[in-house]
């Protein structure tokens, strides 16, 4: 390939690289956290009050129960075939609309059979996880944070086109090289490369969907728009009344079938599909309806960590399976194709602990990126007499360090806080980003001031710590504050935070060596914390 | 004399026109799909969330593939004709297919 083309799209990568990959780091990071939001929830969420759930054959019961007491819940409410610590009553339903949902309540039968019903109070922070992923980080309001994601993920999407062309002369050479020796930027250039071409699909299919989550509306509307010229103009649905509809009668809503009855229906409909929940819905319009969620492991999914249909809660019937896994036509199978390889919700555990690595190790492209633009400005400033770095390259150094230690602390941090804010709080969402955004920014602010090679170790150790702080959470939480510990999955995030926080402390050993021991012009070096 | 070189000194005007004219143009090549393959008029049947799903990988490649063009002006002139070209296609597909 000519040399030209290559020195072009050299430049091109490095400067989209730049803008975009701190962002990225941030989206990343907290990406691969929310590959495990299941299990995250449910090392969050505090116990409830009420009765353990009552047995499906009792559930009726219970059904009928709420439906007698509760006019709120007539119009829809969902039975829960999976119960756990992060849904802990069989039944429950949300109150509002759909635009503006009020509290979500639970119900239980107590041992003396009496209804039970609470406001549930879902721990926010695997949602605050998500949101940091989806707004790379950003503190904006959705609709100003989503079109900046829009355009990183644009720019994301020409740096991987352009990475590629600038590996593809030297591909058959380098692919396999990993030249861990005296030059250190040739030891990063390998890693990024090899790591860069080896997660090619994986970064091919989150830049491709991560402009869509940004700016579907958009094309949506101008595909619209075109669609519309010239065609017959449709009459629009006249929008619904305003404020609440009234709740159905008692009567209109108890002719529906049990939670059993309708799982052994829907599994001779669609063997292998695993039923999560049921919500049994009644409108004016549809009278009885319902919809299912659901997993089946052989098929992608549209959501997350599961596919819908929706059903007929008198006759059990699957009335459409758009969405439902191995059971959709080919052109909705196409487009679910795309959301469940973001969403990595095919295949099980499996898939969840590779994108979880993918991940990880997109985080660290991103971040040996920045290294790479940093080592190449420190010779090329060498080459033309500079014997100290000059400012912008300091700043870019200690911004490389601040906003991926500040984010790995920051989420660190407010999870622990999890077991030790009062979970009834309404305004919780609001402390835990504060947390979040507190620990990000003084991380930034530490770098900036400390310089690169100073702040990062004692970065790294802050990140440890505050990983750290997961499990001695769980340990100390019941003992000192209201906290609690739940057994099953959720100690696997216990797990997985002991795992980081102790490679953040090798790293920041590691990074320590480096400043004291490392080339004296370099932006990581300071030999002055030697002697120190 | 040796071939005009490459070089990253054009980029404002590569990358304008790779956002400005590559959007109309990825909107007439997804359209054009839109139309070919739909069955009813439902403006969220699969086919058109399909049709939206293409936008991001044409419209990705022209951003990432504009820097090929050997100045700003021919990015801008040959984007352009390829926008006549897709709407005229989009507006043929129309015409035949209702």
């Amino acid at each position: 390939m000519r040399t030209d083309i290559v020195k072009t799209y050299k430049d091109v990568h490095s400067w989209v690289g730049i803008i975009a990959g701190l962002a990225l780091f941030v989206a990343f990071y907290a990406g691969a956290i929310t590959m495990f939001a299941e299990p995250l929830n449910r090392w969050a969420s505090a116990p409830t009050g009420i009765a353990a759930p009552p047995p499906l054959d009792r559930t009726p019961e219970l059904i009928d129960k709420v439906l007698r007491a509760r006019p709120d819940a007539r119009a829809a409410y969902t039975v829960h075939l999976d119960t756990g610590p992060d849904q802990p009553a069989r039944l429950s339903w949300t109150t509002g609309t759909r635009r503006a949902p009020g509290p979500t309540f639970l119900a239980a039968l107590a041992p003396d059979g009496v209804l039970q019903v609470v406001r549930q109070d879902a721990s926010p922070v695997s949602e605050l996880v998500d949101v940091l992923h989806q707004q790379v980080g950003l503190p904006f309001r959705r609709n100003i944070a989503m079109p900046i994601m829009g355009v990183i993920s644009l720019l994301y999407a020409v740096a991987i086109i352009s990475g590629v062309i600038c590996l593809l002369p030297s591909l058959t050479k380098d692919l396999f090289a990993l030249r861990f020796g005296k030059n250190v930027k040739r030891m990063w250039l390998d890693l990024h490369n090899l790591l860069g071409l080896f997660s090619l699909p994986f970064h091919i299919v989150m830049a491709i969907t991560a402009v869509i989550f940004a700016f579907h509306d958009q094309i949506y509307d101008v595909q619209g728009a075109v669609n519309r010229i010239g065609a017959a103009t449709v009459e629009r649905r006249s929008p619904p009344p305003p404020g609440q509809p009234r709740p159905p009668a008692y009567d209109a809503v108890r002719d529906t079938l049990s939670p059993a009855e309708l799982q052994r229906r829907i599994a001779a409909q669609a063997p292998g599909f695993a039923l999560r929940s049921i919500t049994y819905r009644h409108d004016a319009r549809q009278a009885a309806h319902g919809d299912v969620t659901g997993v089946d492991l052989r098929y992608g999914m549209r959501a997350p960590t599961y596919g819908r249909a929706e059903i007929d809660t008198r006759t059990g019937a699957i009335t459409e399976a758009d969405y439902m896994p191995g059971r959709q036509g080919p052109w909705f199978a196409a487009v679910t194709s795309f959301f469940t390889l973001h969403f990595g919700s095919f295949g099980g555990a499996p898939v969840r602990w590779s994108y979880f690595l993918l991940g990880l190790a997109g985080a660290f492209l991103f971040y040996s990126g920045n290294l790479l633009w940093i080592e190449s400005r420190r010779r090329k400033e060498r080459k033309a007499g500079a014997v100290t770095q000059t400012r912008a390259t300091r700043i870019l150094a200690s911004l490389t360090v601040g906003v991926p230690l500040g984010c790995v602390a920051g989420i660190s941090l407010t999870i622990a806080a999890a077991k030790w804010l009062p979970a009834d709080r309404a305004d919780l969402a609001a402390w835990h980003s504060r947390i979040y955004y507190l620990v990000f920014v003084a991380a930034v602010g530490w770098a900036l001031l400390r310089g690169a090679a100073r702040s990062g170790s004692e970065l790294l150790w802050a990140a440890a710590g505050a990983t750290a702080a997961i499990p001695l959470t769980t340990i100390l939480s019941p003992a000192l504050a209201h906290g609690w510990s739940h057994p099953g999955a959720s100690r696997l995030v216990d797990l997985v935070a002991i795992l980081g926080a102790a490679s953040f402390a090798a790293m920041a050993r590691a990074a320590r060596r480096r400043a004291v021991a490392g080339p004296r012009d370099s932006v990581w070096a300071a030999p002055a914390i030697a002697t120190t | 004399m040796s071939r005009p070189l490459f070089t990253s000194r054009d980029w404002f005007g590569k990358a304008s026109a790779a956002t400005v004219l590559g959007f109309p143009l990825t909107m007439a090549l997804t359209c054009t799909f839109a139309t070919l393959f739909s069955t009813d008029a439902d403006a969220f049947s699969a086919q058109r969330q399909l049709a939206m799903w293409l936008a991001s990988p044409i419209w990705c490649a022209i951003l990432g593939l504009c820097f090929l063009f050997r100045n700003g002006a021919r990015a801008w002139g040959w984007l352009a004709l390829a926008n006549v070209g897709a709407w005229a296609l989009y507006a043929v597909a129309r015409l035949l297919l209702g």
